[in-house]
């Protein structure tokens, strides 16, 4: 398509999609996400459900499980883990506006990685993926597209090749956001003595997972500041997605300065508390496993046969992607 | 063996050219309590910083002379096992706490040291007993008040068994409520005769706990006196920049005895009465489930300084929030709003802005520019003007990040009152604050006032309230439960007054505390 169009309407159309892949995600993220949206799915809060009660050793192990099935499988296994994870977010505390959330997130993932991978794709990588299929053209862009590396078409294989490279990250985003709302820092702590990581690396860890929500908190406090103080004034309210993110964009050195300054009183007060006296440390509540982490290690298990059985019968990451 | 003994001690920051402390000597004996005194950047917190090792364990600065911890020089002593020697409690506990549940907070420490359970189990009962958070301990962190947040981690520090404690402005960032907690706790400590080093403004409300008082100045001990001999260097706390009760004065120029202190007054403070209403409103914030946060009416008159004052947790923040439309997306609101008789219910936060100027506590995470002439440009046409008024001519072409706490506020205060606002809202720009700098920020306010801004502060200084704030509303449970003059309201024991009220009521002596 494009080329039987008026030339003023193909570049319109043009300059449109190479913009949707940007700035679709950036106006879900700042219209329905929002600051405190990340802070939401990246902050424990306690809860009832059963993955609470799951030991976080189990749910490192789940992590790293759907990694290894999603980066090695077709890129629907990918998909439909992606799902299940994401249904997963129902049983949390505020599981629905998590769960929505998560979608926004996943869904902007999605388009961006696709956007940044199929106007790019040549035919010569995407011919041994999708082998005797006669490519679909979406799009012609215009020929002074090619200067900022496009093809001159975009392919129906081209978007389903980017697709897939979404699935493989969308699977590992959702879990490893599963582990971080659902488990203290005092049993991620517990988690990685029990593994024996050194203790420098396990308080750096310790510190990301409590600074990560506070970003945002931070990020969100610094643009409405900008706005409370005129940023935006006598401009229209459809430049506000973009002014916010410049206002986001202003906010990360007085945030992260910030940040820096607690992370000192946190390392101060840890050390003044016998942080690192001795190499090992020993726990006053001990990890336990339950019932619940059994029917864990069974979901583990079962992923890794998937990935098996997957790869053994063509589903796996092999050229063409569409197996058997 | 003595607790401290210090000789020819330098002290100097990397980059530096000067010493930053310096002591010719300096000794504290084991079972002494000592209040050390001095205003933000004297001195005081690099003292107690090398004596627990944090200097130069932690924070990097070349450490010349004698320094002797129960006989262990601290520069030769991994901080870790000065931790067992010297607890250390900083000033803000948020900051201080980073595990979920209270036990393990206060198991840190001992588990650091890889104690059996046994022994971490003992211990955590034992300090959680002497600090009174036994029945916290299955509580979550988040959930606690400032007060309880503080004591548990004053268990956390007890727990390793210290021999001496050293509080860095234990109290300076919770509420009068807490700051209590605290001080009833130094009470008990002192009768178990542990060696403290207490770092505080608040001077009267420590100073029956110890036995003697230094006041650091310049990087110099410029005072130390048995307590009983404080009363005669008034002047000389004074003028260091401390908070300094009226009464010290009035007992220095009449004598330190009982009936001496029944003919003291309090002097009187002038009060404004604004001529009309400037801003007026109905605020009711609920959570989604329905649990009422805020729900009360309020108003502010022309050129009045006003208080908002109340316990952690009764709302002033959340109050402050929905009048800006702040508010968390997660609660439900209803906000009427009048503006010199306007209705500005319907505007959102970027419109009401121009109406209300607002300073938040975390005013920091606001400079996005690099010099403080460009901050205050970016939302004032007349730059100049707030410059001149805030005394920033010197710093303009600094970055607000690097200047002083007391600099930065002046930015933020300048920052936030460029659109012109005639009503400005503050959110607790007192707390953690000497008495120096929120004296400074008193004056500020009554220079803003006088030109006709209407400014509401929330705080729990009463002793600045006092001095500087026209009228005082008091909230509980989300409603503003009374609201008159600080004398009012003082006189009432609504909430903590000065201690200058209590002095001339016969109700608290200075002189047993």
């Amino acid at each position: 398509m494009g080329e039987s169009l008026n030339p003023v309407l193909v570049n319109l159309i043009s300059w449109f999609l190479f913009f949707y892949g940007v700035g679709l995600p950036v106006l879900l993220i700042v219209t329905v996400v929002r600051l405190k949206g990340f802070m939401e799915i990246t902050r424990f809060e306690s809860g009832k459900g059963f993955l609470y009660r799951v030991n976080p050793v189990t749910k490192v192990a789940l992590s790293l499980a759907v990694m290894v099935t999603a980066s090695t499988t077709i890129w629907w296994l990918g998909g439909l883990l992606t799902l299940a994870i994401s249904l997963v977010y129902l049983t949390l505390r505020d599981g629905v506006r998590k769960f929505v959330y998560l979608m926004v997130v996943l869904f902007s993932s999605l388009v961006s990685s696709t956007w940044s991978v199929a106007p790019y794709v040549p035919p010569s990588i995407l011919e041994p993926l999708f082998p005797n299929q006669q490519f679909v053209t979406l799009w012609t862009w215009p020929s002074y597209f090619e200067v900022m590396g496009y093809e001159p078409n975009l392919t129906l294989q081209g978007v389903i090749y980017g697709l897939q490279i979404g699935f493989r990250v969308t699977a590992v985003l959702a879990s490893a956001l599963l582990l971080i709302l659902t488990t203290t820092t005092s049993d991620i702590f517990r988690m990685f003595t029990k593994l024996k990581v050194p203790l420098s690396v396990t308080f750096s860890l310790l510190v990301g997972v409590r600074t990560v929500p506070k970003i945002f908190e931070l990020l969100d406090s610094s643009v409405k500041m900008q706005f409370l103080r005129g940023l935006g004034q006598g401009k229209p309210r459809v430049l506000y997605p973009l002014l916010m993110l410049y206002a986001v964009f202003l906010a990360i050195v007085p945030t992260m300065v910030y940040l820096l300054r607690g992370a000192k009183t946190m390392a101060i007060s840890a050390d003044t508390r016998g942080f690192r006296a001795r190499p090992r440390r020993t726990e006053l509540v001990e990890l336990s496993f339950g019932r619940e982490d059994y029917v864990m290690w069974g979901v583990i298990a079962g992923l890794l046969i998937l990935a098996v059985v997957a790869n053994l019968t063509g589903f796996g990451r092999f050229i063409p992607y569409v197996g058997v | 063996m003595n607790f401290v003994e210090v000789r020819d001690l330098r002290v100097t920051y990397l980059g530096r050219g000067e010493p930053s402390l310096q002591v010719d000597g300096l000794e504290i004996r084991e079972g002494e309590s000592v209040l050390v005194l001095g205003k933000s950047g004297s001195g005081k917190s690099t003292l107690v910083n090398v004596l627990n090792g944090v200097i130069p364990g932690l924070i990097s600065a070349r450490v010349e002379g004698e320094v002797s911890v129960f006989g262990r020089d601290p520069r030769r002593t991994p901080v870790h096992e000065m931790a067992t020697l010297v607890g250390t409690l900083l000033q803000d506990p948020e900051a201080q706490v980073f595990h979920h549940l209270v036990r393990d907070e206060i198991a840190f420490g001992p588990e650091n040291f890889a104690l059996s359970r046994k022994e971490i189990e003992g211990r955590v009962e034992e300090s959680a007993r002497v600090t009174g958070v036994s029945h916290l301990l299955s509580r979550e962190t988040s959930t606690l008040s400032g007060g309880e947040l503080q004591r548990t981690v004053l268990a956390s520090v007890l727990a390793l068994q210290p021999r001496a404690l050293i509080l860095d402005e234990p109290t300076s960032s919770i509420d009068p409520e807490g700051t209590a907690e605290i001080l009833g706790l130094l009470r008990s400590l002192r009768r178990t005769g542990m060696s403290m080093i207490i770092v505080e403004h608040k001077v009267e409300r420590v100073l029956p706990y110890v036995d003697r008082v230094i006041l650091v100045d310049g990087g110099r001990i410029a005072l130390n006196v048995e307590k009983g001999r404080l009363m005669d260097h008034v002047e000389v706390l004074s003028g260091a920049g401390v908070e300094v009760p009226e009464y010290y004065h009035y007992l220095r120029n009449h004598g330190l005895s009982r009936p001496a202190l029944s003919g003291y007054r309090k002097s009187k403070v002038s009060r404004v009465r604004g001529e009309r209403v400037i801003l007026s409103g109905k605020v009711m914030v609920k959570t989604r489930d329905g649990k009422p946060l805020v729900h009360t009416s309020f108003s502010l008159r022309e050129g009045e300084v006003v208080a908002l004052m109340g316990r952690n947790g009764a709302g002033k923040t959340t109050l402050l929030r929905a009048i800006m439309d702040l508010l968390d997306s997660r609660l439900r609101s209803e906000v009427t709003l009048s503006l010199m008789g306007k209705d500005i219910s319907g505007t959102r936060y970027y419109e009401r802005g121009s109406y209300i100027a607002y300073l938040p506590q975390n005013f920091d995470v606001m400079f996005v520019r690099r010099t403080v002439e460009d901050e205050i440009r970016s939302s004032s046409r007349n730059p100049e003007i707030y410059l001149r008024l805030f005394s920033l001519e010197q710093v303009r072409k600094d970055d607000p990040l690097t200047l002083s706490f007391g600099q930065r506020r002046r930015v933020a205060m300048a920052s936030i009152l460029g659109r012109g606002q005639r009503v400005a809202l503050l959110d607790e720009p007192t707390s953690g604050q000497d008495w120096y700098h929120r004296e400074n920020l008193g004056k500020e306010l009554r220079e803003l006032s006088g030109r006709g801004i209407s400014i509401l502060v929330v705080t729990h200084d009463s002793r600045f309230v006092d001095r500087f704030c026209d009228r005082v509303m008091v909230m509980d449970a989300g409603r503003i439960v009374m609201e008159g003059t600080p004398e009012e309201v003082f006189q009432r024991g609504v909430v903590t007054p000065p201690t200058e009220y209590l002095v001339e009521a016969g109700v608290w002596n200075p002189l047993d505390g």
